[in-house]
């Protein structure tokens, strides 16, 4: 079983690609890495996830430009149901554009029907607090943007914090197996059941998470601690 | 030399003088109501006159020191050389590194009718302050000592921050620049330059070890950078195999560091000098050497650098060892939600000599009375360090205990090593104390945490001595 990280060398901010290493660790997942100069093995092969997490600004541009070929073999691959899991600021690079603090849209590439704005002297902090099949999602959000756009019921329905944008309850965004979310970090390691759930959709019978005990356990605390009304929510 | 403070007029002066009189009176009024306010003259003064840094007097000569680690002992190890070879230094040492500590400095360093009373000013700015420091003061040098991932929250990531430098800094400054970090090396490319660096160590490696390594490609041209060694995260020599780019060569070149015998020697165009160090760690020898790089910048010869700096000491005040009974008791300050410093206090502790047992309360206690510490910094964090038979127990403690113990059996430590309890006094109870063992207590930043971490401290060292009796 493969599970393929797109672009490594600069989607690897605030211990994102620590989503794949457990998948990895809990199934004995092989690991392939896809860097900016090369053709991502989705494109020709089937691996159980495509994985892409966040980046820098610049980091957006470059990832644009080296996916932008491979667009349709992504539209493809979700019509067929494959899985791909992106997280933070990745999401904004399958939007249509990107607005800058000048007022400049940066042309993205136009999967999702969203577009972002980045305020890069507004930086946003927040705790999150959702719901996805009936499991609780706990996260953290760090970002300098955020999206508008109809993402219908979105990935996660927001229970505390921000969806797309702090106006919205839809968090994030999903097309058949295909889900992006702003929330970011180890959101696998974060939350077990999410965890498990993506090993079922890449075909892992049974699957039994590495340290699932100590892992719930943490969970359970921050589900708690979240959902305390009396617990702030922005940093 | 630094470029002088405008002059105040008209309605501008009458400002600018209300706001310099308010702030000096509170000075003493400060002290007299017992408040340790070392922002609030300055923070006053820009209340009542925004434009007070531009009209401030200031020193002939102006350094700033600014950078994600490092800058408190860079600026230190400065103004202690200055001072010693007899200048009259203002700085900041003892107040804060934002807009409001700076104007506080200059406040403390001019009389009443706004004349400096200083030839030399050395301010640490806080990276994110120079926006609001840099279009009032125009140093004649910036240090910056290095670029790395630091709080996700405050920070982002280092691009962002090396950004944010090469627009706030002005273009006449000229930077001394860490020639091992490409990311500094990026700042305000315009600018007159000189690099320091150190050559080759016997411990670099070619390939990261680290889970955080901000340059891996070629900030040219995206492609592969390669490294002719590597010391920690993207710290090094790397060229671009497919543009021809590379890192820049030092214009003082730290050299044959030898830390059996706690030496060094500095070449640059204008001879060699051959150096005490003043600690072991690799991240102080870098601290040295930009300060001597500063020094000789400024005209100084090694001979006088040698001797200013046979003296000194790096401020041990993030590290303090103990003895109690047979075991050594060492407070290692290890910065909360910064993944970097804490890997490289993970990486430097597990690498002394000895049995180590650990207690890990890192977790930012100020965060938690109003939201939750947020925790993603642990997954860039290399715990894998402790992962090594030498590092006998690891006690973790804290509102976090539970995700620092899940993070660590993901880094490999035994179970049957870790010890997990919520409270940070029960957890100073749980330490073996181990005969010969160097017990090292990680804390933070915060000011709740370090309170608890004086108090575990104490407990500590009463266990231990109880237990030797």
């Amino acid at each position: 079983m493969i599970i393929e990280a797109l672009y490594p060398e600069v989607c690897n901010l605030y211990g994102d690609l620590s989503n794949i290493r457990y998948l990895a660790r809990s199934c004995g997942a092989e690991i392939v890495n896809t860097s900016l100069k090369e053709t991502p093995r989705f494109v020709t092969e089937d691996p159980a996830l495509v994985y892409m997490g966040t980046t820098t600004e610049r980091g957006q541009e470059l990832v644009r430009d080296a996916f932008a070929p491979h667009l349709e073999a992504l539209r493809r691959r979700t019509e067929n149901g494959g899985v791909t899991l992106i997280t933070g600021n990745a999401l904004e690079i399958f939007g249509e554009y990107i607005q800058d603090d000048g007022g400049n849209r940066i042309p993205m590439l136009g999967l999702f029907p969203t577009h972002a704005v980045r305020r890069m002297m507004n930086r946003y902090n927040s705790l999150y607090l959702g719901e996805f099949e009936g499991m609780k999602i706990v996260g953290f959000k760090s970002q300098f943007g955020h999206s508008w756009g109809d993402v219908g019921q979105g990935l996660f329905n927001t229970l505390r914090g921000p969806g797309l944008n702090p106006d919205v309850k839809p968090e994030g965004i999903r097309i058949n197996n295909l889900m992006a979310t702003y929330v970011i970090g180890p959101l696998t390691v974060l939350n077990p059941p999410f965890a498990k759930y993506l090993l079922g959709l890449m075909g892992v019978e049974e699957p039994v998470l590495a340290f699932e005990d100590a892992a719930l356990d943490a969970y359970n605390t921050r589900v708690t601690e979240f959902s305390d009304p009396k617990r702030g929510l922005t940093y | 030399m630094a470029k002088n403070a405008i002059r105040p007029r008209g309605a501008g002066a009458v400002r600018f003088y209300a706001a310099l009189w308010a702030a000096k009176l509170s000075r003493p009024l400060l002290k007299i109501t017992r408040h340790n306010g070392t922002n609030f003259p300055g923070e006053l003064a820009l209340k009542l006159c925004p434009d007070f840094l531009r009209y401030m007097a200031r020193p002939e000569k102006i350094i700033t020191v600014t950078g994600t680690d490092g800058k408190t002992s860079v600026n230190n190890l400065i103004c202690d050389m200055l001072e010693g070879a007899g200048y009259s230094v203002l700085s900041n040492r003892l107040g804060s590194n934002i807009n409001s500590g700076v104007a506080t400095s200059l406040l403390a360093g001019c009389t009443v009718f706004n004349r400096c009373r200083y030839t030399v000013g050395v301010l640490e700015v806080d990276e994110r302050s120079s926006k609001r420091v840099y279009p009032s003061i125009t140093p004649d040098y910036t240090v910056i000592t290095n670029l790395f991932r630091d709080s996700i929250m405050r920070n982002g990531h280092p691009e962002y921050i090396a950004g944010f430098l090469t627009d706030s800094i002005p273009p006449e400054t000229k930077l001394i620049l860490n020639g091992d970090d490409l990311i500094s090396v990026s700042v305000a490319p315009g600018n007159p330059r000189a690099y320091f660096g150190l050559t080759r160590l016997d411990t670099d490696v070619t390939e990261c070890v680290n889970r955080i390594n901000d340059l891996r490609i070629c900030p040219r041209c995206a492609g592969k950078l390669e490294y002719e060694y590597l010391r920690y995260h993207h710290i090094g020599r790397a060229h671009c195999g497919d543009c021809g780019f590379e890192s820049p060569a030092y214009d003082y070149a730290g050299t044959d560091v030898d830390y059996d015998h706690m030496t060094m020697t500095v070449r640059d165009a204008g001879g060699e000098g051959h150096y005490r160090l003043l600690s072991d760690s690799v991240f102080n020898v870098y601290n040295q050497l930009t300060a001597i790089a500063v020094m000789r910048e400024l005209g100084m010869e090694h001979g006088q650098i040698e001797r200013l700096t046979q003296g000194l000491k790096i401020a041990e005040s993030r590290y303090r060892s103990d003895i109690a009974g047979d075991v050594e008791v060492v407070m290692q300050l290890s910065k909360d939600r910064n993944a970097l410093a804490c890997s490289r206090v993970f990486d430097y502790v597990s690498t002394r000599p000895g049995k180590k047992e650990l207690l890990l309360m890192m977790n930012n206690l100020n965060d938690e009375k109003n939201w939750s510490e947020n925790v993603c910094w642990l997954y860039d964090c290399d715990f894998e360090f402790l992962n090594n038979d030498s590092v006998t127990q690891i006690v973790v403690t804290g509102p976090r205990a539970k995700d620092y113990y899940l993070r660590l059996r993901l880094a490999g430590v035994p179970e049957e090593r870790i010890a997990c309890v919520r409270d940070e006094l029960e957890a100073a109870e749980l330490l073996k104390l181990e005969s010969g063992s160097h017990v090292y207590i990680l804390y933070g930043t915060d000011s709740t945490c370090m309170k608890i971490a004086s108090q575990v401290r104490e407990r500590v060292i009463a266990r231990a001595t109880e237990v030797s009796k």
